[in-house]
């Protein structure tokens, strides 16, 4: 993204990525434990996934991280903050979309900014450069329901990024999306990714999924959810332009994931 | 377009129905079957004499005083009881058991009461239009709150969204659709209200009109004025519906 934040106070930011410690997290509703003693470090620009069956608290983890989600205990670290509650740093993409369906494309992309309190010029020459990032220039007075779900998530990308996030936690973001408008919507996050370079979290079902884009997969065992396995991903970058996924190393590591999945299910 | 063409063609079907019944009923009114069924044009001319000497323009002006005295403070009390019930399981749980009972009771049965605590003047019109509009208005807003998406909210309290911006930007426009519904019914809630409220109580307004024209057997005239306490319901569910359209345009 384009340096688009000129304020003094972002010009003192730290830099553009974070390291996230989860450190003896548990959680329980009530009598249900969800997390038991979850200990992940993912490091200053790393994409790191979360994947596990259904139910074993990866959405969970993921809140907890954004704040939105009290643990019961250990703690959480964004750079040098202990996790309370919702903190600038960190921006979020979700399954729903969680579009405003009385707003236009244009007034979604600026919520976040507004909601932060950047003045109404400034929001609007973020948003718009960061809808033209996703892609979707030209659509910026549309309402979410005339888009199709691959657009709609667009803009719950450009939303998430036009706040220059440290963080970019990602919820199942392409779970209700079409094949082939998700493979092309991946290769777009990761040559997002590459130029933002912000810490990822990324939570999917998809072992592919997984693979393709992060640096390391953590698997979580379910109810309640435990770190079972951390699988590295050393497949070259930049994988969004080269064959990646025809590769034997690509098929390998889908292979052995799916090996530890299975055990789980 | 085809929302608004289907509308049409309902609105061409309507029209023909009641086109249908009205023809129906002249024929019979003509054969001079009951006393109470006068002839169609018969009403319409002594409707029109009504309107022209000032009667029906008199008595609806005072009827229209309480509908707006009793129906403003109902819409904007409901959204905010409605709002605050649907927020804050604490309201809700302190309000949920009355709120039920009032909105399901006759309340005609509370007339008694309103004559004791207002007396027999126009405030106790304005009062009884606020009890018939008022419940209906706080259970559609507690409804519509409490169906806005849990990811809504989660999203606006990630970019740092307080309870102020939290009510503001996220549950009162999601909330806003089922608001309006309530408030469209509340309205015609509110005719009813006024209606009774001039009938039993007050003898004021068009509802004096009624009881007038009923005990002194002046059928075409009573006639003449329930067609107008209808049209006024109709116009008013209308006007609501038309700001509903104007302000939910996202759907």
């Amino acid at each position: 993204m384009a340096r688009v934040m000129a304020a003094p106070a972002a010009a003192s930011r730290a830099p553009a990525s974070l390291e996230i410690v989860v450190d003896g997290v548990s959680k329980a509703f009530g009598a249900m434990p969800a997390l038991v003693d979850v200990s992940v470090r993912v490091g200053a620009g790393e994409f790191l996934s979360l994947i596990g069956p259904s139910g074993c608290g990866k959405t969970t983890l993921l809140k907890a991280i954004a704040g939105l989600q009290p643990v019961d205990r250990g703690r959480i670290l964004v750079g040098p903050r202990e996790v309370r509650g919702p903190g600038p740093e960190c921006s979020m993409v979700f399954q729903d979309f969680a579009l405003l369906p009385w707003s236009t494309v244009q007034r979604n992309v600026e919520f976040g900014l507004l909601l932060r309190g950047v003045a109404a010029a400034e929001r609007a020459a973020v948003a718009g450069r960061a809808i033209a990032k996703v892609g979707l220039d030209g659509f910026e007075q549309a309402y979410p329901a005339q888009l199709s779900g691959g657009m709609q998530q667009r803009v719950g990308l450009a939303r998430a990024l036009a706040v220059r996030p440290q963080i970019l936690l990602m919820d199942e973001p392409f779970a209700s999306i079409d094949e082939q408008t998700r493979r092309l919507f991946q290769d777009d996050l990761l040559a997002l990714w590459s130029e933002e370079r912000a810490t990822v979290v990324f939570v999917t079902h998809s072992m592919e999924e997984a693979v393709y884009l992060s640096d390391r997969v953590v698997v979580l065992s379910p109810r309640p959810g435990r770190v079972h396995r951390v699988l590295d991903v050393p497949l070259p970058r930049p994988r969004e332009a080269s064959d990646v996924r025809a590769s034997v190393g690509f098929t390998r590591l889908v292979d052995e994931l799916w090996k530890i999945l299975r055990k789980l299910q | 377009m085809t929302g608004a063409g289907a509308d049409r063609q309902f609105g061409v079907a309507g029209l023909g129905a009641v086109a249908g019944l009205l023809a129906a009923w002249e024929i019979v009114g003509r054969l001079d079957v009951s006393l109470f069924v006068p002839p169609v044009s018969g009403i319409a001319r002594v409707w029109w004499g009504l309107l022209a000497d000032g009667t029906l323009p008199g008595a609806a002006a005072s009827s229209l005083l309480s509908l707006v005295k009793g129906f403003v403070p109902a819409a904007v009390l409901g959204v905010a009881v409605g709002l605050a019930m649907g927020r804050f399981a604490t309201v809700r749980l302190l309000l949920d058991g009355w709120v039920n009972a009032l909105m399901s009771a006759p309340l005609s049965a509370l007339v008694p009461v309103l004559i004791a605590l207002f007396g027999v003047r126009d405030t106790v019109v304005a009062a009884t239009v606020f009890m018939f509009s008022f419940f209906v208005v706080v259970v559609n807003t507690t409804t519509g709150v409490r169906a806005t998406e849990r990811s809504l909210v989660d999203m606006a309290r990630l970019f740092g969204a307080g309870e102020l911006a939290l009510f503001g930007r996220i549950y009162l426009p999601s909330a806003l659709p089922a608001v309006m519904l309530g408030l469209r019914l509340g309205a015609v809630q509110a005719v009813k209200g006024m209606v009774v409220g001039e009938m039993l109580i007050s003898l004021v307004g068009l509802g004096e009109r009624l009881i007038y024209y009923g005990n002194t057997f002046l059928i075409l005239e009573l006639y003449a004025v329930i067609g107008s306490v209808l049209l006024l319901a109709l116009l008013i569910s209308q006007a609501a519906q038309t700001l509903d359209r104007a302000l939910v345009r996202w759907r």
